[in-house]
């Protein structure tokens, strides 16, 4: 064949390879036999690239993280997926959005399910984002380069919990009703602009249906796209903070074998553009590799992890239905009106002081977990859980959880009519 | 390819010139970041309403003699409760000041089911996290012999409209 000549596939030939030539166009690597593969798999693939190539070794620890990252954001995916769903059947209105509840219920095709699934997300997502941050305070990875990002957990938190309070307002049923007075009220006690931010939460001076449109507008759209929007920061400060935190030695340099390498760790090339950035990869080559390749290794624990993570809330959903109280009544509140389980602790504090258990020590311990890292500047015991060095500050830390586990428990089970002191036995 | 980190800007320029480009990047960096935080704040201007759909503040609740001698009636959608003595008549608010729930009547007063607080007969705080008594509202008699309450208008506990 001449090599002016281009060789004009035929129709049939095309027809034969149609359905490999569209995989490949899609996959442009096949499953990988090889470590150029493996790579090539990693950052060709949209939603692999997020992955760095390969990962630590100490970052595939079970025990060390727990997954519980992870298991958040599988939370967050499975409470977008069925909130949508649920979005087709509900209406944000005070005379219907009950009955669409009972729609759910009795008339919807899985709606049931759906409802439970999207309520025992939200409740598990609470509950694993504090665990979460629970894990990486006790093994010290909001120290440097990583204080920004715990920063950003922090808001990631408070938007996971603004979340399930605008959700669980939704039903319009006796707890909706007045859990959206109470939280307005407590917005109010707020210095300077609490009246103002009070007002345009309630879009008028009494909760009602304006209140219920703008929960609603919150809920499914202003909390959710900031939410998305610092995950997707989130996870970004991990590539860039040098992946997730480990222990040094999990990266010790072995000096007597390479002598020069640990005093001179400086870059001894130029760098594009594209290698602008800090981080260990200066050292590149010059450390014993700890490293393996995220495919398969990361993919499959991740997919372990989304595995567990999904079938758990089907099995909860399957077992248990979501609660849905009595139509509101404007004119009594339930009595005693308890808030869900992790704002027990919250609604304990303001039956105390409305502006300190409200507002005051909430936002003490919000302004603490913001500053901790900026703080707390040791650079010792990191990667490690509960490291000795680390005493004092894990001390503290879990003196702060067990307080808050303690007022939820005594606002779950000590509180019974008018609030008042009971014992459950 | 190398990148130069060396900083760059305006080598080239005269003393003036460098002044008057950073002069420039000031008023860009001012009228940006100023607008942002005006269109930030039109926002929030956009969302308080400027009109609201609640009830009304200033209501009727019917004739003198619908509150017959010794009444205490809780009226649940204004909010209030209506106590008649004798010939005098006063309405005092059963919206919890501590975070807004409805209190209840009980025999001593007044009751909040969401946080504990209690009242005496007259709205003073006897207990609870409330920390102040429940406001008394201003209530008249129309030209038409109904009685009208305004809860726009606090007046001092213990007023009561003389019938």
């Amino acid at each position: 064949m001449s090599p002016n000549k281009t060789s004009q596939p035929s129709l049939w030939k095309s027809l034969v390879e149609l359905p490999r030539n569209v995989w490949g166009s899609i996959f442009r690597n096949p499953l990988p036999s090889n470590d150029l593969e493996r790579s090539a798999t990693s950052f060709t693939n949209f939603f692999l690239h997020i992955h760095p190539v390969k990962v630590h070794k100490h970052s595939l620890r079970p025990w060390y993280t727990l997954g519980l990252g992870l298991i958040s954001f599988f939370l967050f995916v499975i409470l977008v997926v069925t909130g949508i769903l649920l979005m087709f059947y509900y209406v944000p209105s005070t005379t219907q959005a009950y009955d669409r509840m009972l729609d759910l219920r009795g008339t919807v095709a899985f709606g049931m399910f759906l409802r439970n699934m999207h309520r025992w997300s939200a409740h598990g997502m609470v509950a694993v984002v504090f665990m979460h941050m629970c894990r990486v305070f006790f093994t010290g990875s909001y120290k440097k380069p990583r204080e920004f990002n715990w920063v950003l957990g922090v808001i990631l938190f408070l938007l996971t919990l603004f979340m399930s309070f605008t959700g669980y307002l939704l039903p319009w049923d006796q707890l909706a009703f007045w859990a959206i007075t109470v939280g307005t009220a407590i917005a109010g006690y707020a210095p300077v602009i609490g009246k103002d931010i009070q007002f345009l939460l309630m879009g008028g001076t009494s909760v009602g249906q304006e209140a219920l449109l703008r929960f609603y507008v919150l809920h499914v759209a202003v909390l959710p796209a900031i939410l998305t929007l610092f995950i997707a920061f989130h996870f970004w400060r991990i590539r860039k903070d040098g992946g997730l935190s480990r222990p040094a030695e999990a990266d010790a340099i072995p000096t007597l074998e390479f002598p020069e390498a640990s005093t001179n760790l400086e870059p001894r090339r130029t760098y594009g553009v594209q290698g602008l950035v800090r981080g260990p990869l200066h050292a590149a080559g010059k450390v014993p590799d700890n490293t393996v390749f995220s495919w398969p290794n990361l993919f499959r624990a991740e997919l372990f992890v989304f595995v567990v993570t999904v079938s758990a809330i089907l099995i909860l959903a399957l077992l248990f239905n979501a609660p849905l109280e009595e139509p509101v009544n404007v004119m009594h509140p339930p009595n005693p009106a308890k808030a869900p389980w992790y704002f027990l602790g919250l609604q304990e504090m303001v039956s105390y002081s409305a502006f300190w258990g409200g507002i005051g020590v909430p936002g003490l311990f919000v302004f603490l977990l913001f500053i901790t890292p900026y703080i707390d500047r040791g650079t010792e015991g990191v990667g490690r859980w509960f490291a000795r060095e680390r005493l004092l500050a894990n001390t503290i830390f879990l003196t702060f959880v067990i307080v808050n586990i303690v007022f939820v428990i005594i606002g779950t089970f000590f509180r019974g009519p008018n609030w008042t002191f009971v014992t459950p036995w | 390819m190398a990148v130069n980190l060396k900083r760059i800007s305006g080598g080239n320029l005269s003393e003036n010139g460098r002044y008057r480009r950073r002069m420039l990047g000031w008023l860009t960096g001012v009228g940006l970041v100023g607008s942002g935080v005006l269109s930030a704040i039109s926002n929030f201007v956009f969302i308080k309403p400027r009109t609201t759909y609640g009830q009304p503040q200033r209501f009727s609740i019917g004739k003198p003699e619908d509150f017959p001698p010794g009444t205490r009636m809780a009226l649940g959608a204004q909010r209030i409760v209506v106590i008649r003595e004798g010939n005098r008549l006063a309405a005092i608010s059963t919206t919890c000041t501590h975070l807004g729930c409805i209190v209840g009547l009980d025999e001593t007063g007044f009751a909040c089911p969401c946080h504990g607080s209690r009242f005496d007969q007259d709205g003073n705080v006897t207990g609870g996290p409330a920390p102040k008594p429940l406001p008394w509202y201003k209530v008249s008699l129309t030209p038409n012999g109904e009685i009208e309450v305004d809860k726009d208008t606090v007046i001092q506990p213990g007023s009561y409209l003389s019938l």
